[in-house]
């Protein structure tokens, strides 16, 4: 007895000395703290989140310096740092960090805040507890700990998101049942559940059902198309801080993690790069399409976090250097303006209290640093130069023109969808401006009288909008820290864009423009009320006729693609789309339900006729015996 | 430093912002006298685009009530820079040769969307419907011709299977092949949609909108987003010579010089006629006319570059 205590004892100081280990470990615990607090120990949970946010990172810093550590214990604990998994790690306890500092003011006097601060401090643990497991079983549980977390945080606004949360978790549960399906494939082929090794090479159905089940899991995790469904709905419906944390950031990081990770073990032949490139771009088109009719602030920005996935697939499928860097580089970018955009719609949320585009707008003057941060973010998404968007973009193009080098032509078809989607993007985004922020305030955005939010929810959306300027004008510092490493090749860039003189180039003609503007009369700007019509339109505008509060002239900007909407082969596609026809998960429904009521004809309740199947059963199958 | 200053030196005056302002507003002079001549009008006298640009800078500046003031001001000026920095980037191998490139291909394509976007964005920030309505026409407007555009500058890139301006200038793309004679036409009908020209106006209709993106618009800031299209009706052209039509090198004496200036008139002069004697289409018809025929003929563009690399 004293000496099981004595080798536990001896186990446990082993692995407390681990940094791997306490990663894990630690959010773990502290979130089992916290979830046990007395419901109105929010603020307390608030700050041992905060400091547990803090240790997590002040490990996870020396970590991705030392590039490369190994811990294995009896064979199954095994942990491994290498140069793919370190920067993704550090990445993760940032944005754990911002997003809790965002809480600090976000969840501020609402219900739940224990059970809050302990679900993401598991979902911080059990995300690097993913990324740093080297063996797939372990990486399996702590997988199957994100999908549960996913659903509690998606349904912790109430009953109201039940619906999306059960949704996320039966479509990630879904997945990852396909997973371990993979995962035991893999094992048949090559004898080992190690997620290092030599390459396998395909061959026989069995190495490519391995692959696309494995790169089902990382699919559902990220979004791509066809397994996208969850995002939007949990978007919309879960708290906006959780949406900047996990659909927007975390299962991004984690779901192309994976799907690297799954690339590097097998060697890649041209058909499975092809069915690759088809779900990235298809990502790409159809969820921006679906974006640009959105009414909802966060279901739009939902479908840009399955869109923007699209280009993370199609630079893994280049499988060039230049083009795996770059959707890494695009992943670690995607992070930060999606999750400033969430936060932004957070804020906008928090002191208007809706995400309804119909019922926003005027919030520019109200908002600064919302609107700059959102400017900034939206710009950055859009892949506009020099932002950090348009950097990892261009080395995707790069990349796909550089895989068309070896023949083939479909490559313009991928670099032709990836760029029109771009443009497709910035639409949904200027609609997303004009509604929210630029349009003259609707009466409940007027009644709710919208002043800036606290420095604790604002410093983190202004931190990453200039993170995504710094990265934009600085991408080969980011580039060579952290994503060069992860690339086990020398990457090259084909194109040009020397950044440095080209900022000088930009600030020299704002300069230009700005004597010009001095030259002029801008200094003493006289503001005039708009006139439109014959009229003043806060006259018209609020009221048509004295006794009604209709308004007269009101442009939302939400119905601004009716046009496309009508136009011949969008408008059928758009009608399948709300027939929620490319939603696996409701046509799944439907055919399981399906499936159910034949059986149901079936089941009369008539013993009787139970005793004759069982007769024709027995039948049949002795038949079969003989 | 001296570098940096060097930089600056470009950007500000040659190939930048007094050059292709010059140049620039010295085609919307040739625009103007040209449509003059058309209407049987005697036209402005030669200055008159740069007198219109200073009266611009002494007129009073307005900004509207209910507007985010920085947006609405600062837009112009992004709109300004983008355009600046596009024409020095295309002017740079033209002139010098031997100095490094800043950027290729898709980082100028890029770049020569952010006028119209700068347009849109500042029409936004006007609060005012009417300007919305122009905004937003003038960002379906990007959509429509932005997938046409992109195939058609695709077809260099799959000639020389490279997106840098010295490999893409190294090769004389129209001329030689029917490919990129396709690629010019659909690139020139794209530019027209670029420059907001009739009958793609439809973002300012002065008729039904009253200057639709621009309603807001008055003294300093009008006179940057004008003097940005007078720009950019010069560098578009450019761009388009450079990518498809073997460039104007300066560099190379006076015959191929003068050569690139003939093929720039002659762009000029297509964009002119067309905007004299078209009438201006709906923004559906418009979205239905480049995503159908004009993107057909840039995938035809694209499917005869293939076939002629095999």
């Amino acid at each position: 007895m004293n000496e099981l205590i004595a080798q536990s004892n001896m186990l446990l100081t082993d692995l407390s000395a681990q940094p791997m280990v306490l990663l894990i470990a630690v959010p773990l615990f502290a979130g089992i703290v916290c979830r046990f607090l007395p419901s109105k120990g929010g603020a307390v949970a608030a700050v041992i989140a905060f400091l547990t946010g803090i240790y997590a990172f002040l490990i996870a810093w020396p970590l991705f310096n030392a590039k490369a550590a190994a811990f294995s214990h009896h064979n199954w604990l095994a942990l491994r740092l290498d140069g793919i998994n370190g920067f993704i790690l550090l990445a993760t306890t940032v944005f754990s960090l911002l997003i809790l500092i965002y809480s600090f003011g976000f969840m501020k006097g609402k219900d739940r805040q224990n059970h809050y601060y302990a679900y993401i401090l598991w979902t911080l643990g059990a995300s690097c507890g993913a990324l740093l497991a080297s063996e797939f079983i372990l990486l399996l549980v702590f997988w199957g700990i994100l999908g549960v977390t996913l659903y509690l945080l998606t349904g912790i606004s109430g009953p109201e998101a039940a619906g999306a949360a059960k949704k996320a978790a039966i479509v990630i549960g879904g997945s990852d049942s396909i997973l371990i399906l993979g995962i035991a494939l893999l094992w048949v082929i090559r004898h080992t559940t190690r997620m290092q090794g030599a390459p396998v090479e395909f061959g026989g159905p069995l190495s490519y059902i391995a692959f696309f089940c494995l790169a089902t899991a990382a699919f559902a995790k990220a979004g791509a198309m066809p397994f996208h469904s969850w995002v939007p709905d949990c978007g919309e419906k879960a708290p906006a801080s959780v949406a900047a944390f996990l659909p927007a950031s975390l299962d991004k990081l984690l779901g192309i993690y994976f799907l690297y990770r799954t690339t590097t073990l097998f060697t890649m032949n041209s058909g499975v790069t092809t069915a690759l490139a088809v779900i990235g771009a298809g990502t790409i088109i159809f969820a921006v399409m679906m974006a640009l009719v959105q009414h909802d602030l966060k279901r739009l920005l939902s479908y840009h976090a399955v869109s923007q996935v699209g280009y993370m697939v199609l630079g893994i499928s280049t499988g060039t250097p230049l083009g795996i860097a770059g959707s890494l580089f695009h992943m670690l970018n995607h992070a930060m303006y999606k999750s400033c955009l969430f936060l932004c719609a957070g804020a906008i949320e928090h002191r208007t209290g809706t995400s309804d585009l119909d019922k926003l707008g005027g919030l520019a003057k109200a908002m600064p640093v919302t609107l700059f941060s959102c400017i900034i973010a939206s710009m950055a998404i859009s892949g506009i130069p020099p932002l950090n968007g348009f950097a990892s973009k261009w080395m995707i193009y790069q990349g796909i023109i550089e895989s068309g080098r070896s023949g083939g032509v479909l490559w313009v078809v991928w670099l032709t969808a990836a760029m029109v989607g771009s443009a497709l993007t910035l639409a949904s985004f200027v609609k997303l401006l004009h509604a929210s922020f630029f349009r003259q305030p609707s009466p409940e955005v007027a009644a709710a009288k919208p002043r800036e939010v606290g420095p604790g929810m604002w410093l983190p959306m202004g931190f990453l909008a200039l993170l995504c300027v710094a990265f934009g004008l600085r991408y080969l510092s980011p580039l060579s820290r952290f994503i060069f490493p992860a690339v086990n090749a020398p990457v090259s860039f084909t194109g040009k864009w020397f950044v440095g003189p080209a900022t000088v180039m930009i600030a020299g003609a704002l300069f230009g423009g700005l004597l010009l503007y001095l030259l002029g009369t801008v200094k003493k700007p006289r503001v005039c009320r708009t006139y439109i019509g014959g009229e003043y339109l806060d006259e018209v505008y609020i009221s048509g006729s004295e006794k009604s509060t209709a308004r007269d002239v009101e442009v939302t900007g939400v119905d601004f693609y009716q046009t496309i909407r009508d136009m011949t082969p969008f408008k059928q596609i758009y009608t399948m789309a709300q027939w929620k026809l490319f939603d696996l998960y409701e046509v799944g429904t439907h055919v399981s339900f399906f499936i159910s009521k034949i059986f149901q004809f079936f089941h009369t309740g008539v013993l009787r006729q139970y005793i004759s199947w069982y007769v024709i059963g027995m039948i049949i199958l002795l038949w079969l015996m003989k | 430093m001296v570098r940096y200053l060097v930089h600056i030196g470009e950007v500000l005056i040659f190939p930048g912002l007094l050059f292709t302002a010059v140049i620039g507003l010295v085609t919307s002079w040739i625009d103007r006298k040209v449509t003059a001549r058309v209407q049987m009008r005697v036209g402005p006298p030669f200055l008159q685009p740069f007198y219109d640009i200073v009266k611009y800078m002494i007129k009073e500046t307005c900004v509207p009530a209910g507007a985010s003031k920085f947006v609405f001001l600062a837009a112009p000026l992004f709109g300004l820079a983008a355009v600046t920095v596009a024409s020095t980037i295309l002017w740079r191998p033209m002139v010098w040769p031997e100095k490094s490139f800043i950027g290729d291909l898709i980082v100028v394509l890029y770049l020569l969307t952010i006028p119209a976007v700068s347009v849109v964005i500042g029409s936004f920030a006007s609060a005012n419907p009417i300007a919305s309505i122009g905004g937003s026409r003038e960002m379906k407007l990007i959509l429509s011709y932005e997938l046409p555009f992109i195939l058609a500058c695709l077809v260099p890139v799959i000639k020389t299977g490279s997106i840098e301006f010295g490999r893409i200038l190294a090769e004389p793309m129209a001329a030689a092949s029917p490919a990129g004679i396709i690629a010019l036409i659909v690139a020139i009908v794209c530019m027209q949609a670029k420059l907001t020209l009739v009958p793609f106006d439809m973002p300012e209709a002065e008729t039904e909108l009253t200057g639709g993106a621009y309603v807001e618009y008055s003294g300093p800031p009008l006179g940057i987003f004008k003097l940005t299209r007078a720009m950019m009706l010069f560098t578009m052209p450019v761009f388009l010579i450079t990518v498809l039509w073997g460039g104007i090198p300066l560099h190379e004496g006076a015959v191929p010089a003068v050569l690139g200036a003939v093929k720039y008139v002659g762009l000029i002069v297509i964009t002119v006629l067309i905007r004299n004697t078209a009438p201006r289409v709906r923004i559906d018809q418009a979205m239905k006319f480049f995503w159908g025929p004009v993107t057909l003929f840039g995938v035809i563009a694209v499917i005869v570059a293939f076939i002629e690399g095999l």
